[in-house]
């Protein structure tokens, strides 16, 4: 009860504190020669903020309104040695926004400000600098870059100011000089942040067409898709003689950076045949897929050949791969693999069988996924169809299927049937049993999209469960009279309660 | 020779033929000689047909105008001859009597009735309005002027034949008198009639006294009548007594005349048939069970699947009942039809054996047992409970804890129970949850769940409306009651919460009867609550009310349906946390158990199966393997595939475990973090039991070989030696039953052979009749119209011949008047000229 009146009293406070502190600073802006020793108090007020019990973040707000105004009047008026003495201080503040970036809470406040200053500075720039204040994004880049762990709310917002076509450029320029020193694998956490950063410089179609910019000014100062390209090109060289022997985590890291953001805009993305190779056979999990993801893009745009892809992509899948973290991503790859029609039907009914046993295992939403992907496959390969159409006349078989073959094509699958889906009308979960219900029946006419399946996660189907109104609470009849069930009673049998 | 024979058979079936023909049943032909013996030959006349035309009746191939023409005759005479009778007549007599046709031995008992009725009808249609209504029929019975009541109220009932004679004069007198006597003669008459006056008055004045006293006699008489009865009533019983006992013959008599002479229509129920109707209603329970377990249409997909199944026309289905029929005879709890609390018939006859008994022994549970009759319930369940401590204390020294249980129960010895009388028989609903814990608090274990059997029967809804919230309150209360229990249990105290848990069950279950919806609500609210929690993190495990509430579900709701508002939630829940949560310590080990055992709970029914228990088993079985450190046996998260988690449940080599008695999981287990040895083999114990349960539960299905098949892998490399006996005894039971179902030969998939589809066959083609007779084309308005008017020519043609018949017969009428009128005048005529050639004659 106390603590809670201590809370109330708290939130009072705030915006009590709040207030004084607008008005201070409308009362510091409204003078006409500014008060020096006020400006001095805030960015005190700033420095030691944790600890005075002002929130951050308010003070930053404050600070924001304050320099926006006095940057703007500086210029205008130029009383030097006013103008010096708040220089000063601006640096001042700028080295605690820097600071506060790297804090959780208050990275996106912290790097609001930052970005807002930025865009008055280059429209009122300070004396010797002129223009686009490039310097401030490199000061922004190298506080995420030296931080301790890795900034993740700072990087997301500072990865949607990367939409604006300025910003992206100049970061992706200084982030070139920023490239550190030491090879990845003896600075990680160094490394990591390099790699978030250069993950958020996206010269994708949706940001080049919306051509947005920061600075206004900076519209005039078109940008250069090709230019950008070869500096890209040019740090991915850099990452590549710097990421060598690095561990797991970096290389998925370097491998998600290459997908996402580098591979497109490659001049000769064949050099990267070795690199993705070697992730490719020297891993497993998800560094082999995202190697895996890597190639069958090369095979698409640079006209590659691999043979054992296929094989590759079958002992991807096998149990632990449900607890991967990019398993939607292989479900993704594995569609558009299988997507072709010549593929040998025996290869593509050991995809299919793996993927109906491996449904026996698996959590409920990659069960429903795999049952609508062997839908999907057997529609595509009409021949598979035998594989739950056999002829009459056979007797009773053992399954021929060897599941602990790797190579696809010797699995023999071709010559069993789709037991699993059978038995996986006995789910419990009713929206799986109903799902492996297709073989009953004559196949559907279209096949499934696994696009939104792909996302959902085991609440969701929770969640559904919930919403679906079958509303008729049937009750066991038979009253228990104590804890274990009339019949069939399991938990008293083996557990010794009472 | 063969021909002849064979002709001589023929006329013998003939023959026979005929015989059967004129059988006695067929009475056809009887009546039609009846008939023909009634008419007169000379009556009928045949019309001929000239040719027969098949599918034509023929309503006048014979007639009989005689007769016909006398029936018109006579109606008319009866009609038409009445009315030309009274015609010109004014002082006609009008019968408008009901039935005045009706003479003599035709005026029925119901024309009277009716006549009756009318007349009533008439009476009240006269009445003032303000009787309308009345019901009470108050026209009043009278006799001789005095309403029947009076006659009754003023009756005598004592004999009333001195009144009959009469006051009349006697004979002396009116001989006397009337008669002028014989010699005496009086001195004057004035004097004599005084005398006469006098003598009456003295007579009656004589009778009234003697009737007095006859009076006063008889009513003392009536008083030492009533006196005397209970000596006579004494005399008559002694008598009786003293009868020589009743022989064959008169047990016979009594019983034909006691012997109940027709049904009762709507006669108690005798137990056989409560036990019948309690039967139908389990099945019908059942098979909607059944029903709701299947999904929609997979029902119809295994009938064309499989081949239909053989039934004949006797089969009932009798097979799933005679399986069940035979405990439920045992003892089935069960509600009785208006949704009572009891036990199951035979199970009542028990526990009323018992109670008597129980009676006997202390009087100490009077005051409780008449409170209720379902305090005999709670009887049992406490017999149950003692039953299972028993079992407890026993089962160190028999082998198999299930043999004990059986045993106990059939023991009749008896629970202490010292159920303070200090608890009140009404018990308030408490307001909040704090007053229900405090009140709670201040009783024993034992007594809580009296307290909770007391509060549901204070507050049922059938007593009061606002019942139905308060046991909904009551049912979140106890659902927060157990959540605290479970929350924080600790070794100590869990197995009591247990405990409590499970007396609490019945009553829980009794609560969700009231009202399934909102408390299923509750429920799932709590569990949605729970889940939220979970996912949050779902690498731990939630705490272990959360176990509990899965626990209660299977308990309460009917877990084999394909889908349940309730009981899928909790499956997908269930699920998740087998496939998620880390599995490191004692606790989540046991709690993962406890989880798999909930849920072969849940599809022991339906016997649908749920990956991640057979994921889960693999686990333990998994971590119960010692590994070299190189070494990797492949196995699913959330286990680990190595490091010292994969091997926490591996006992060491050593041979000390081996010596280990049979035991079941414990309570604290859920409850302790540090993994002891007798926990290692207490735990590979109960999962290799469990493996074995979960294989059986799937064993019909197809393909259930992919889920026995990696059991096998890791049972083979389980180190035996260190092991006691009883789990080398499971661990080949599982073994045999895993491979026998990995060798499973399964029938390739095929689509279900489906019927040659039918060749469509089109509708004959029928084409109108066509007979010679040549009608215009109408349509049909027009051709419903002429029928109708050939109908009226037929109908109007009919009239006019009648009316001319009509008129035939009063002219006929009226020239048998004429004639018979003419006559009379030529007779009276002819009669003059007689007289008058008389008179001439005598004149002459």
């Amino acid at each position: 009860m106390k603590r809670l009146a201590g809370k109330k009293d708290e939130d009072i406070a705030e915006p009590l504190a709040k207030k004084r502190l607008q008005a201070k600073a409308n009362s510091l802006l409204n003078a006409k020669n500014v008060d020096i020793k006020t400006l001095e108090g805030f960015v005190k007020l700033l420095k030691d903020s944790p600890d005075n019990g002002v929130p951050a973040g308010e003070v930053m707000n404050v600070l924001e309104v304050i320099f926006k105004n006095l940057l703007k009047r500086i210029t205008r008026e130029g009383d030097e040695k006013q103008a010096l003495k708040i220089h000063k201080l601006y640096e001042e503040t700028w080295l605690l926004l820097r600071e506060n970036l790297l804090v959780d809470s208050e990275g996106a406040v912290a790097l609001k400000v930052c970005m807002q200053l930025i865009k008055v500075e280059a429209k009122h720039p300070i004396a010797p600098r002129k223009g686009w204040p490039t310097h401030r994004i490199r000061e922004i880049l190298d506080t995420l870059l030296n931080s301790e762990e890795t900034p993740t709310n700072a990087l997301a917002n500072y990865g949607k100011y990367c939409k604006n076509l300025d910003v992206l450029e100049i970061t992706l320029k200084q982030i070139l000089e920023l490239v550190p020193k030491d090879d990845f694998k003896d600075i990680p956490v160094k490394a990591m942040n390099f790699l978030s950063i250069v993950n958020l410089l996206d010269f994708g179609k949706t940001v080049l067409s919306t051509a947005d910019y920061h600075v206004e000014s900076a519209k005039s100062h078109a940008f250069n898709l090709e230019q950008n390209q070869k500096r890209l090109n040019n740090l991915w060289l850099a990452i590549m003689t710097k990421g060598s022997e690095v561990e797991e985590k970096l290389h998925r890291q370097i491998l998600v950076v290459l997908l996402e953001r580098v591979i497109n805009h490659l001049n000769d993305p064949i050099q990267l045949t070795d690199f993705l190779m070697d992730s490719l056979h020297q891993f497993d999990g998800p560094i082999a897929l995202l190697a895996l993801q890597g190639i069958f893009t090369l095979m698409q745009k640079q006209n590659i050949t691999y043979p054992d892809v296929y094989e590759k992509l079958y002992n991807m899948f096998y149990p632990r791969m449900f607890f991967n973290k990019y398993k939607a991503r292989l479900f993704y790859l594995a569609d558009i693999f299988l997507t072709s029609t010549h593929l040998p039907e025996n290869l593509v009914a050991a995809f299919v069988k793996r993927l109906a046993r491996l449904a026996l295992q698996s959590p409920t939403e990659d069960a429903v996924i795999m049952i609508r992907f062997v839908c999907n496959l057997l529609l595509r390969h009409t021949g598979l169809q035998k594989l739950i159409r056999a002829s009459h006349a056979i007797d009773e078989v053992s399954d021929p299927y060897n599941d602990s073959e790797t190579d696809p094509v010797k699995s023999e699958a071709i010559n069993s049937s789709l037991w699993e889906i059978t038995l996986l009308q006995k789910h419990v979960v009713p929206e799986v049993a109903n799902a492996a219900r297709f073989i009953n029946s004559s196949l559907p006419i279209m096949e499934f999209d696994l696009g939104p399946l792909l996302d959902r996660k085991e609440c969701n189907i929770f969640d559904d469960e919930l919403q679906s109104k079958a509303k008729q609470f049937a009750l066991n009849y038979e009253r228990p009279a104590n804890l274990a069930l009339p019949k069939n009673e399991f938990v008293t049998k083996y557990w010794e309660f009472i | 020779m063969v021909a002849k024979g064979k002709k001589a058979s023929a006329d013998a079936v003939y023959a026979k033929k005929t015989v059967k023909s004129s059988n006695p049943f067929d009475n056809s032909a009887a009546q039609t000689s009846k008939r023909g013996q009634n008419q007169n030959p000379f009556d009928v006349h045949v019309n001929k047909e000239k040719f027969k035309i098949l599918g034509r009746i023929c309503k006048h191939d014979r007639g009989m105008p005689g007769v016909s023409r006398a029936k018109a005759l006579q109606k008319r005479a009866q009609t038409l001859g009445q009315q030309f009778a009274v015609k010109h007549k004014t002082n006609r007599f009008k019968d408008n009597r009901i039935g005045k046709h009706l003479s003599g031995d035709q005026l029925t008992e119901s024309v009277m009735n009716a006549r009756y009725l009318a007349e009533k009808m008439s009476q009240v249609r006269s009445n003032q309005k303000a009787e309308k209504f009345n019901l009470n029929d108050d026209e009043l019975l009278t006799h001789r002027g005095q309403t029947l009541e009076e006659i009754e109220q003023y009756r005598d009932e004592r004999s009333d034949d001195e009144e009959l004679d009469d006051e009349a004069l006697d004979a002396d007198f009116t001989s006397a008198a009337h008669f002028g006597g014989d010699g005496d003669t009086p001195q004057d008459r004035q004097s004599a009639i005084d005398e006469m006056i006098v003598e009456q008055k003295r007579r009656k004045n004589e009778i009234a006294k003697e009737k007095d006293e006859v009076y006063d006699l008889t009513e003392k008489l009536d008083a030492n009548y009533k006196l005397l009865l209970p000596l006579v009533a004494k005399a008559t019983k002694d008598e009786q007594d003293a009868k020589p006992p009743p022989d064959a013959y008169d047990k016979l008599l009594k019983e034909m005349i006691f012997e109940p002479r027709g049904s009762v229509t709507d006669k108690l129920i005798n137990p056989e048939e409560l036990a019948k109707q309690e039967a139908a209603r389990l099945e019908k329970l059942e098979n909607e069970r059944l029903r709701r377990m299947r999904a929609d249409g997979e029902e119809d997909e295994q009938a064309s699947i499989s081949q239909p199944k053989h039934r004949s026309a006797d089969d009932l289905d009798d097979g799933y009942f005679m399986a069940g029929g035979d405990d439920l005879e045992d003892d089935t709890l069960a509600y009785d039809l208006e949704g009572n609390l009891g036990t199951h018939l035979n199970g009542k006859k028990n526990a009323q054996a018992e109670e008597n008994e129980n009676e006997e022994k202390d009087d100490e549970e009077g005051e409780e047992e008449d409170e209720e009759d379902s305090d005999e319930e709670s009887d049992s369940d406490v017999d149950n409970l003692s039953d299972l401590k028993e079992s407890e204390s026993e089962s160190e020294a028999e082998d198999t804890p299930q043999v004990s249980k059986k045993k106990a129960k059939k023991s009749t010895e008896k629970f202490p129970v010292s159920l303070d009388t200090s608890i009140p028989f009404t018990i308030k609903m408490p307001k909040t949850y704090e007053d229900f814990t405090e009140f709670l608090s201040k009783h024993a274990a034992p007594q809580k769940a009296t307290i909770i059997e007391r509060i549901i029967k204070c507050n049922h809804p059938k007593l009061e409306g606002v019942n139905r919230e308060n046991v909904v309150k009551l049912y979140s209360f106890l659902l927060q009651y157990i959540k605290d229990l479970f929350e924080d249990a600790s070794e100590q105290d869990i197995r009591e919460h247990f405990q409590l848990l499970s007396k609490f069950m019945p009553h829980l279950y009794e609560l969700t009867q009231l009202n399934p919806e909102r408390m299923s609500n509750t429920l799932l609210e709590v569990i949605k609550e729970k889940y939220g929690e979970f996912r949050k993190n779902h690498k731990m495990y939630p705490s272990l009310d959360t176990l509990v509430y899965f626990k209660l579900v299977a308990n309460l709701y009917s877990t084999s349906d394909f889908r349940h508002p309730v009981v899928t939630p909790c499956f997908i829940f269930m699920q998740h946390i087998l496939s998620r949560s880390r599995v490191r310590t004692r606790q989540e080990i046991s709690m993962g158990l406890f989880l798999v055992t909930v849920v072969l709970e849940f599809v022991s029914q339906s016997k649908r199966l749920l990956p991640a228990v057979f994921n889960f088993l693999q686990g333990i079985l998994h971590m119960s393997i010692p590994k070299r450190d190189v070494e990797q046996l492949e196995i699913t998260p959330p286990f680990e595939r190595d490091g010292p988690f994969s091997k926490v449940l591996a006992l060491p080599g050593n041979k000390e475990c081996t010596k280990m008695e049979p035991q079941q999981l414990q309570a604290a287990d859920l409850v302790t973090q540090t993994i002891t040895p007798d926990f290692k083999v207490r735990a590979l114990d109960t999962t290799l039991q469990l493996i074995k349960e979960a294989l059986q539960l799937v064993e019909e299905h197809v393909g259930a070989c992919y889920l026995a098949k990696p059991f096998l892998r890791l049972l083979a490399r389980l180190p035996l030696e260190s092991y006691p006996d009883h789990v080398h005894l499971h661990h080949k039971e599982a073994t045999e039953l895993a491979e026998k179902l990995a060798e499973q030969k399964m029938k390739p998939l095929a689509p279900a052979e489906r019927k040659p589809k039918a060749l469509r066959l089109l509708e004959p083609r029928f084409e109108a009749v066509y007979d010679d007779k040549r009608r215009p084309k109408m349509s049909k308005a027009k051709e419903e119209r002429a029928k109708l008017l050939h109908k009226i020519k037929r109908e109007k043609k009919g009239a006019i011949r009648e009316i001319r018949r009509d008129t035939a017969f009063v002219q006929e009428l009226k020239l048998k008047h004429t004639l018979q009128s003419d006559k009379e005048r030529h007779e009276k005529v002819k009669r003059i000229y007689q007289e008058a050639s008389m008179q001439q004659g005598r004149a002459q």
